[in-house]
Formats: C-alpha cells, sequence, structure tokens
C-alpha cells in the first residue's frame, strides 16, 4: 500500500467549504450580537422574552458544532479521537451543573444571594425579612435606577452601620478590643465565618457576651449589608489586632 | 518523505497501512495528532472549571464594578470577528500544507497568527481599561468575585492565544527554512491547526455565555 505524492494523489482540497462556512459563521455572529439589540425594541423584547437567551445559547454551540466538526474535521475523522475529545467535555458539563446545583446552597445564603439581579426584583423577590417588614416591589420603570443605586451603595452603607454600631467593640478595622469584641479580621470564628452564620450571630448576638442582638435595632437589609461588610474583613489580619478565638476557616 | 501525505488527511481510514512509520502508532495514526486531541479533551475541563467557577460566583461579588458596569460589546465583538476569521486562515493554511503548497500555507499561518496577536492587544487594552479606568481589580483587598474569576478565566484564554500566536510564528520560520516540508510533516501544521481551533471554540463559549448573555439581563 505505497502512495506517490503525485498531483493526482493529492488530497481533496476544502478551501471552498472552509471560506463559506467562515462566512456563515460571520453571519451567525452578527446575529448573535443583534439579539442584545433588540433590548431596545420593547414589542419585539416582550413579544418573545423566553426565547432570545436560548436562542444566543443554541447559536454558539452550532459556532462550536461547526468548527470543531469542520475546521478540525472531527465529523469525519476517527472515533477515536471523537472519544478522546467529547468524553471530557460531558465530563466538564457534568461537573459544571453539579458543582452548580451545590453553589445554589453554599453561594446563596439568602436564597438568592447578595447582587440581587433587577429580574428578581422585577419577579418580586423579597429579601427575608426577620422581623421587619418587607417593602414591596418597586415599579419596573423605577427599578433600573434603584437596582444600580443599590448596588453602588449597599457596601458602603455595610461599612457605615459597620463604623456607627460595631466599631466600638470590634474596632473600626475590626481587629477587636480586650474585653469587648473579638477580631473579625482574622480567620478565626466561634460562630462561623460562612455569610450566613455571620448574619445569624448579627441578628441573634451571643447571650451571655456582650454582643447584643441586633434584629432588634435593625432592618434585615441593614443587618445584610453589614454581614457582607464583616465577611470581607476575613483575612484582612489587621495590625494589633486580638489573638484568634475560635475554630480557624 | 513526501511519499505518505495522505497520513495527514482527514480521510485517515486511508492512513491506516503506515504503520511502519516511525512517527505512528502502533494505530498506524501520528502519535503528535492522537496527543492533542488527549490534551485538548483535558484542556476542556480546564476551561470548564475557570467558565464554571466564574458562573457559580456571578451575582455574589460584594463590591462592585459588575459585569454590566465594565463589559463594552463593541471592543468584544470586534476580537471576537478577529478570532473567527483566524480560524478560516488556519483551516485554509492546513489545507494548503495538505496541498504541497508551503509557501501558500505560510501566507494563512502568518495570517492566522497576525489576526491572533491583534485578538490579544485587544485584551491587553480591555484589562487595561477594566483595571485602571473602572477599577475591577484581581487580587488584594479591593478585588471582587467577579474580578478575580473574569480575569483568571479571560486570562488564561488569551495565554493560550499568544502560545498559539508563539508556535504559528515558529512554523513559518520552519516552513521558510524547509525545515518543516509538506507530506509526512505536514501533520504538525494540522496538529497546531487543532490547537488553534480549540483556542477559537473556548472564545466562542465566553463570547456568549459571559458578554452576550450579560446585556440580555
Ligand atoms: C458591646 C460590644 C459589641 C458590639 C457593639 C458589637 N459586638 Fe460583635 N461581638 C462582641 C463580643 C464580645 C463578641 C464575642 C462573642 C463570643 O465570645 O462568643 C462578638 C462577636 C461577634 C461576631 C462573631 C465572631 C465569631 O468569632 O464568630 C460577629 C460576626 C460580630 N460580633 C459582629 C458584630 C457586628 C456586625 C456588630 C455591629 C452591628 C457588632 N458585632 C457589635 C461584642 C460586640
Amino acid at each position: 500500500m505505497s502512495h506517490g505524492h503525485d498531483s493526482h494523489e493529492l488530497p481533496h482540497s476544502h478551501q471552498k467549504q472552509y471560506i463559506i462556512l467562515g462566512v456563515v459563521l460571520s453571519i451567525v455572529t452578527f446575529i448573535e450580537l443583534g439579539i442584545p439589540l433588540i433590548k431596545g425594541v420593547p414589542e419585539l423584547w416582550t413579544a418573545a422574552k423566553e426565547v432570545w437567551a436560548p436562542l444566543l445559547v443554541v447559536l454558539s454551540i452550532f459556532k462550536f458544532g461547526a468548527v470543531v466538526g469542520d475546521f478540525m474535521h472531527l465529523r469525519t475523522d476517527l472515533t477515536l479521537y471523537k472519544i478522546l475529545f467529547v468524553s471530557p467535555l460531558f465530563l466538564a458539563m457534568f461537573s459544571f451543573f453539579a458543582i452548580g446545583s451545590l453553589s445554589i446552597v453554599h453561594f446563596h445564603p439568602f436564597g438568592k444571594g447578595y447582587a440581587i439581579t433587577a429580574q428578581d426584583l422585577a419577579d418580586g423577590y423579597v429579601p427575608p425579612a426577620t422581623g421587619a417588614t418587607a417593602e414591596p416591589p418597586l415599579a419596573d420603570d423605577k427599578f433600573e435606577a434603584a437596582f444600580a443605586d443599590a448596588q453602588k451603595t449597599s457596601f458602603a452603607k455595610g461599612k457605615e452601620t459597620f463604623t456607627a454600631s460595631c466599631a466600638s467593640c470590634h474596632r473600626a478595622d475590626g481587629g477587636g478590643m480586650p474585653g469587648l469584641g473579638v477580631n473579625l479580621s482574622d480567620d478565626c470564628y466561634k460562630h462561623g465565618g460562612k455569610i450566613a452564620a455571620l448574619y445569624t450571630t448579627i441578628a441573634k448576638g451571643v447571650s451571655g457576651t456582650a454582643m447584643p442582638a441586633w434584629q432588634n435595632s435593625m432592618d434585615s437589609e441593614k443587618m445584610r449589608q453589614v454581614a457582607y461588610y464583616v465577611r470581607s474583613l476575613k483575612g484582612t489580619n489587621v495590625a494589633g489586632g486580638k489573638e484568634c478565638e475560635g475554630p480557624k476557616e | 518523505m513526501s511519499a505518505h501525505a495522505d497520513t495527514l488527511t482527514h480521510d485517515s481510514h486511508e492512513a491506516h497501512g503506515h504503520g511502519a512509520l516511525s512517527e505512528n502508532n502502533f494505530l498506524g495514526l501520528p502519535n503528535i495528532k492522537l496527543a492533542m486531541w488527549a490534551f485538548l479533551g483535558s484542556e476542556c475541563m480546564f476551561f470548564g472549571s475557570l467558565i464554571g467557577t466564574y458562573f457559580f460566583y456571578h451575582g455574589n461579588s460584594l463590591s462592585g464594578p459588575l459585569p454590566k458596569d465594565v463589559f463594552s460589546i463593541g471592543i468584544t465583538s470586534i476580537s471576537t470577528f478577529l478570532l473567527l476569521m483566524s480560524s478560516v486562515t488556519m483551516a485554509l493554511g492546513v489545507d494548503a500544507m495538505r496541498q504541497q503548497k508551503p509557501m501558500k500555507a505560510r501566507t494563512f499561518i502568518l495570517l492566522t497568527a497576525a489576526l491572533g496577536a491583534c485578538f490579544v492587544g485587544f485584551q491587553v487594552v480591555e484589562f487595561h481599561e477594566f483595571y485602571t479606568e473602572k477599577h475591577l481589580v484581581f487580587a488584594g483587598p479591593n478585588a471582587s468575585l467577579f474580578g478575580s474569576t473574569f480575569y483568571t478565566m479571560t486570562g488564561f484564554h488569551g495565554t493560550h492565544v499568544t502560545v498559539g500566536v508563539i508556535w504559528l510564528l515558529i512554523m513559518s520560520v520552519l516552513i521558510t527554512k524547509k525545515k518543516l516540508v509538506p507530506g509526512k510533516e505536514a501533520v504538525n501544521v494540522e496538529v497546531m491547526g487543532l490547537y488553534w481551533h480549540f483556542v477559537d471554540i473556548v472564545w466562542i463559549v465566553i463570547f456568549t455565555f459571559v458578554y452576550l448573555l450579560e446585556f440580555l439581563k
């Protein structure tokens, strides 16, 4: 089975197909780019609200398949190569969704996480209230501005609350004070350092110690903000902070 | 040497009779190509976890800026097109090599490298703008989950493109010096093409899921 290298033995050229495929992929990309622009046409946008995001996903899967199948020739190449490439691809997607389902438990302590999206609020999502009455969801038109504003200010507000209510015991930088508040800038927590645990400690206080239950004087939003601020202090290990108390996290 | 031009065609069933070629393994396949597919399989998991991490932390940043504040659709679209076109030129380069036209192949390879370099250039500009003007920090006390995961994910992709550009340039030099000739050795160009196309598909995923879907929200 020996082959010469005469021109008639050369493999068939795919030049034309490649160029056509390039044009097709460009058109698909243009369509993809057009989809976010549809938002500017509210009638069209709302007419098929559920369609746009899945459409984007389908188009990108098409592009993915075209490049792998035709540019990389996997469609017509050996099964061995297909197995080598496609099985890890599925494994990757599987672990993606597996970790994704875990993350809902760990990273969304308040059901929806800190950065509540515009969509959530529009859908009527209300942060869980601890005692305080929750406000009704904002009207759609006020919503975008309020959301952007909230993102910018809430972290600053958390810091503000900390300075006003907590610094007297925990020190302005969270380093803690002898005989008063513990160090919040290390990695040690007596009552848990995860955001949900911090929130609970702040809300319920620690009975038998100086740490007050703040749910009596703060609403849930305020406690959320300060909880995230406290979480951000973790590991900053400010100079002159109190020694580690409680298990390391 | 060039007597075995067919080993690198994608109609690989023709290649099976060539187990005697030193570069081919016992399956009669070019080792280098087999290795590249295995490597790309592992790269799927690598980028899968980077993109996954980005999404699991998405919306959990304690402080801004948020994706919507920093992304600009214009610059990203341009780099997306550059990379897409580079996939076309890469495919044409591989094809020319298979057609035993090394100089034509070299032209396309250089074109691919140029497009790839532009992509990296745009990314550098983007990162610089994000960092200095939008205050999106990668690490340290002012970092956010968005910043860290975004820079890690897109940074690794950019690194892959950079490695690809260097590889393309080395190959074009080898072709110029006739150290790489069509025929059996053209499989080296084909394998480089596989890597390059893979880098393109990673970007297809990032572009849609990270950038475009953000604008739908
Ligand atoms: C009157 C003093 C005082 C004030 C004011 C105070 N704390 Fe505390 N805080 C303490 C003490 C004391 C402890 C340690 C409780 C213990 O020993 O279990 C503590 C513990 C904590 C813990 C748990 C740390 C761990 O190791 O698990 C958190 C979180 C915390 N405080 C947050 C706050 C926040 C937020 C505020 C302001 C809203 C605040 N504290 C205000 C005294 C105070």
